[in-house]
């Protein structure tokens, strides 16, 4: 078909649309009480720029929960009939033949329908485990069929503007080390190898020979890029901004221009549902503001004596046996300015440079005052884990080991450093959620944790149920 | 509003916008580049001169011959000096070049209308292949943009002909690469111009090996029909390059268009009607090739006089049957007349490159344009293209809102990131006119200014012994459903051969994977790369390794 023959069509459609409003406008209309969509106004970009004073980012926060929220229906757009559920705009083959489906999506009317427990934009019980398939292949064959995929338990995202600002810093710091052994490499004229150690974790080491290439082998626990991808239990996603791009189109078929839209794909409604602009930038933002400002998981004291001394025990048992060489109680963080778009992203993710960004001091928000600082005037943001990704199995302890398939390309039995603030408030546990007690996940950890899970196994019972008093009182608050 | 006023309206509004519509340029979605012109700022001040003989070539090389990994520049003049530029350009900045006067011999720097490059000896430096008017000159590259005169010791006859086109490639088993060369109009035969093209040549190293390539016997490749380009292309995936060849029909009489069997060991044959070769008779000028649709076999774009050509594999084609087709008209490329101005004669298309300038993870098509001198039936005004990969397959003319719609006679040009910021830069070599060099910026605004484009790779090459730089390799890149191809080859174009990082833009893919297809057939293992990184990729290497310029 011609352009103009298509332009012809698409006013056409535009005016039976139109003259349809006119007929039976009331119940059409977006803005009665019962009005069948739950976006109804977009949030406008262009007005958050620079630093969001307290109004703004609260407003946005508004904006950014009623998306999380919301249950998208087919007049938002919800649903991608001809999209899989990618990273990369794919296409399906053919549409499904139902709209919701719990492998290739979509999965689910609403973020909080996943992310609710015990409040929203919390974890979610095996009942909304959800299914990683990249979605690049035969959509009617090996996205339907569970073997393909990776099942996984649903995280919380308490804190989760602190991890990424956390592991901003540490990528920007590992990129300095980068340059740093590179410029040296170059001015001595001979190989320079430096190690990868952010905030006290390690991830390995670089060589940089004079000429500038870099070896990359001895990297551990982070991509060769060097960038912290703090989100998903592999590591994989960069930002709170692309995890809601994804995840947008994933579960609720609702696509960002900003990756869907034609800059990329060439056209206005990739998913071919009939709704053009899904989710704008401004929405993505307000998603991100949402997610970047839920406050942190706390440690809380417990009213009962009896567990509140385990607890103190357990506490120090934790150190005691190694498990804070991984779950590393609190990393500092040095600016709680959380620019968006952030520092990191590729394209396909808005960009720092492509638009005037905004930026959310989550010193604004009620919960900041409460961070630890330490000596430096760093916050002490208590997460409980490295950003790092480990090998969790060995020969003997495998029970980790269960997904199928390697993702973007981190190996099956490797996984980013459960966070576990928040533990005591999230189960079942592990990242498929097969287990329903702390003690279970504890002895299911293999690989690199095998030293720790063996030296838990050795304590005495009473060891141990201190233990699980202490990670019991890593809540998420109410 | 009644409901009758608003029909009413929209009816209207309908109908009558289409016909404005018609007039409007199309509205482009994808990210069009934002190509700078700073040659003078640079510190280039260059043109392509000369009379008749120079009408045509023009040509440039962009490679790295300093060892920074940086791409210099070498360019022909005609009547002009060659000259060769050394990169300068402050990383992710603006382009800067210093011309290295003693970089090329002076005795050789006259008459040249075309350079390639590629290491000819195996011994780590690209040496530089001037095709000139008269002796051809294969200057043999040293450390430090030195360059010696090396026919003599190549035993090369660089011929007395007027050469306008050159190819390279390694055969199994020999130790230095076949070149060919291609000629134009025999001024010395009666009748010349007309119906008097030379021979074209084809050179395969003889004898064992040794340090020194020896290219003392010929084997001519007759007819030939006044060659503007060449270029050895698997065209149907045996392994074993032809030569394909384009020719100005100017200047032939009842010659066409030509594709020869090189096997190994045996003199090179023409295909013929009989095996399938349909006879193509244009003003033949440059030559790119490309996999457009990911069926492993190339297209092949065609400059000429008017229409550019498009070929594809025929349905009818087979494994020895080269049967093509002209698909330009359907992608939107044949960029047959100037696309803004009022000049609306046929344009004169020359210098031709399949690359991805704003990183969308489409292929676009760059097309050098100008008028042969003063030929009045044809565009005078006639800018280079731009040729934009479209999402659903063909393409979209972008030339002039890039940047590159300049009133100059393009000939020849080099695709490379000379300030290695991931975005493709252009050089165009003018005739009679300052060369051109484009810094792409990044894609353009609303608002006219430049961000940044989508993800890009940039791959080296690099095995041992023969053939360091890995020509005839192939390069897969797969993100997702889609698998970008690159072939490494010495040729094409329009008397114009760059070599250095192999450009692949990813669109929105942050990560890839890599396969090597080595020239000799063997493929690699596959490299998990993340994108927006320079790759460097040692044959037989476990793991691929970054490169990261100097800050």
């Amino acid at each position: 078909m011609t352009l103009p023959g298509l332009e012809a069509r698409r006013r056409l459609a535009a005016i039976l649309a139109a003259l349809a409003c006119g007929v039976a406008a009331p119940a059409m209309a977006d803005d009665v009480p019962w009005a069948e969509r739950a976006i109804t106004e977009h949030v406008d970009q262009s007005a958050l720029k620079g630093t969001l004073d307290r109004e703004t980012l609260l407003d946005l926060i508004d904006k950014g929960e009623k998306l999380f929220t919301a249950k998208f229906t087919e007049l938002d757009g919800a649903g991608r009939k001809m999209a899989t559920q990618a990273i990369i705009p794919t296409k399906r083959k053919r549409a499904p033949d139902a709209a919701f489906q719990r492998i290739a999506g979509m999965d689910a009317n609403a973020c909080s329908s996943c992310h609710s427990q015990p409040v929203i934009g919390g974890a979610g019980d095996f009942t909304v485990n959800v299914f990683v398939n990249e979605g690049f292949t035969n959509a009617d064959f090996d996205t339907v069929d569970p073997q393909f995929s990776n099942e996984r338990n649903t995280n919380h995202l308490m804190g989760a503007g602190l991890v990424e600002l956390v592991a901003r810093e540490m990528s920007d710091d590992l990129q300095a080390i980068r340059r740093d052994a590179l410029k040296k490499a170059l001015e001595a004229g001979e190989p320079v190898t430096a190690a990868l150690v952010s905030k006290g974790v390690s991830f390995g080491k670089i060589t940089a020979e004079p000429d500038g290439i870099l070896d990359i082998s001895g990297i551990d626990g982070v991509d060769t890029d060097l960038v912290i991808r703090p989100f998903s239990q592999k590591g994989v996603m960069t930002s709170l901004r692309q995890f809601a791009v994804n995840a947008m189109n994933q579960h609720h078929g609702m696509q960002a221009e900003e990756r869907f839209g034609a800059r990329w794909t060439g056209e206005d409604d990739f998913d071919e549902d009939g709704h053009a602009g899904e989710l704008t930038d401004g929405d993505i933002s307000a998603l991100v503001a949402w997610q970047a400002t839920l406050p942190p998981p706390i440690r809380v004291t417990p009213q009962n004596e009896a567990w509140r001394n385990a607890a103190d025990a357990g506490s120090a048992t934790f150190d005691a046996i190694g498990c804070n060489s991984c779950h590393i109680r609190a990393l500092p963080l040095s600016s709680l300015e959380f620019a968006d778009p952030g520092p990191l992203d590729a394209a396909g993710t808005l960009r720092d440079g492509e638009i005037e960004g905004a930026v959310y001091d989550l010193a604004l928000t009620e919960w900041a005052e409460t961070l630890e600082r330490d000596a430096d005037g760093n916050y002490l943001v208590p997460l409980f884990g490295d950003l790092k990704r480990h090998v969790m199995t060995d020969r003997q302890v495998a029970a980790l080991g269960n997904e199928l398939l390697a993702q973007r390309f981190v190996e099956r039995n490797q996984f980013q450093t459960a966070e576990l603030w928040g533990i005591g408030s999230t189960a079942p546990y592990g990242h498929r959620g097969d287990f329903t007690t702390l003690d279970g996940v504890i002895r299911a950890h293999g690989g690199a944790a095998r030293p720790a899970r063996d030296a838990y196994l050795d304590l005495a019972d009473t060891e141990r149920s201190a233990l699980v008093a202490f990670l019991k009182t890593l809540e998420i608050p109410q | 509003m009644t409901r009758t006023l608003l029909l009413s309206t929209l009816l209207a509004a309908l109908f009558a916008t289409p016909l404005a519509a018609q007039d409007a340029p199309p509205t482009l979605s994808m990210d069009i580049p934002v190509m700078v012109e700073e040659a003078a700022a640079a510190g280039i001040d260059h043109s392509y001169t000369g009379p008749w003989e120079y009408f045509v070539g023009g040509g440039a090389a962009a490679f790295d011959c300093n060892g920074d990994r940086l791409p210099d520049l070498a360019v022909a003049g005609g009547t002009s000096k060659a000259s060769l530029y050394v990169n300068r350009s402050a990383i992710r900045g603006e382009l800067a070049f210093e011309e290295k006067k003693d970089a090329l011999p002076d005795d050789t720097r006259d008459k040249v209308t075309g350079l390639y490059t590629l290491d000819i000896d195996n011994d780590g430096h690209r040496d530089l292949v001037m095709l000139r008017v008269g002796e051809n000159i294969i200057l043999k590259g040293g450390p430090d943009c030195s360059f010696t005169e090396a026919n003599r010791a190549f035993a090369f006859d660089g011929g007395r002909a007027w050469s306008t086109a050159f190819a390279a490639t390694f055969e199994p088993h020999l130790p230095f690469p076949t070149l060919a060369f291609g000629n134009y109009v025999d001024r010395s035969a009666p009748g010349s111009p007309w119906g008097t093209c030379h021979d074209n040549v084809l050179l395969r190293p003889q004898g064992a090996g040794g340090e020194r390539p020896d290219y003392s016997e010929p084997n001519v490749l007759t007819p030939g029909y006044c060659a503007l380009s060449m270029i050895f292309t698997d065209w149907n995936r045996s392994g074993e390059p032809a030569l394909r060849v384009t020719n100005d029909r100017q200047y032939y009489r009842e010659g066409q268009e030509q594709l020869w069997r090189v096997s190994p060991d045996r003199p090179p044959r023409p295909y013929r009607r009989a095996d399938g070769w349909r006879r193509v008779q244009i003003w033949g000028m440059g030559i790119a090739e490309a996999d457009l649709n990911a069926d492993g076999y190339p297209e092949y774009a065609l400059t000429s006089m008017g229409d550019t050509k498009l070929q594809t594999l025929d349905d009818e084609a087979e494994a020895d049957r080269p049967v093509y087709r002209d698909i330009a008209f359907d992608e939107g490329a044949t960029a047959h007349r100037p696309y803004t101005g009022d000049d609306l004669k046929p344009s004169t298309g020359w210098h031709a490159e399949f690359d991805d300038f704003n990183n969308d993870g489409r292929l676009d098509l760059f097309i050098a344009k100008g008028n042969v001198q003063q030929m009045p039936d044809f565009a005078a005004f006639d800018p280079d293209n731009l040729l934009l990969g479209n999402a659903g397959g063909g393409f979209s003319e972008a030339g002039d809102k890039a940047g590159i719609a300049l009133p100059r006679r393009g000939r020849g040009a080099a695709v490379a990131d000379f300030n290695l910021d991931g975005m493709l830069d252009l050089a165009v070599v003018n005739r009679e006119a300052p060369m051109s060099l484009f810094r792409n910026a990044g894609a353009r605004t609303a608002d006219g200014s430049a961000r940044q484009t989508g993800n890009w790779l940039q791959i080296e090459l690099r095995q041992d012994g023969i053939n360091r730089d890995a020509i005839g390799a192939t390069v897969t890149v797969k993100s997702g459903n889609e698998t970008r191809t690159r072939k490494v080859h010495v040729g094409g174009g329009h008397a114009s051969g760059s070599a250095g990082f192999i450009h692949v833009g990813t669109g929105v893919a942050e990560r890839a994977q890599i396969r090597v297809q080595w020239p000799d057939g063997e493929w690699s293992a596959p490299f998990r790369v993340f994108a927006n990184n320079f790759v460097v990729i040692e044959r037989g290497a476990a793991q691929a390794q970054y490169w990261y310029p100097p800050e």
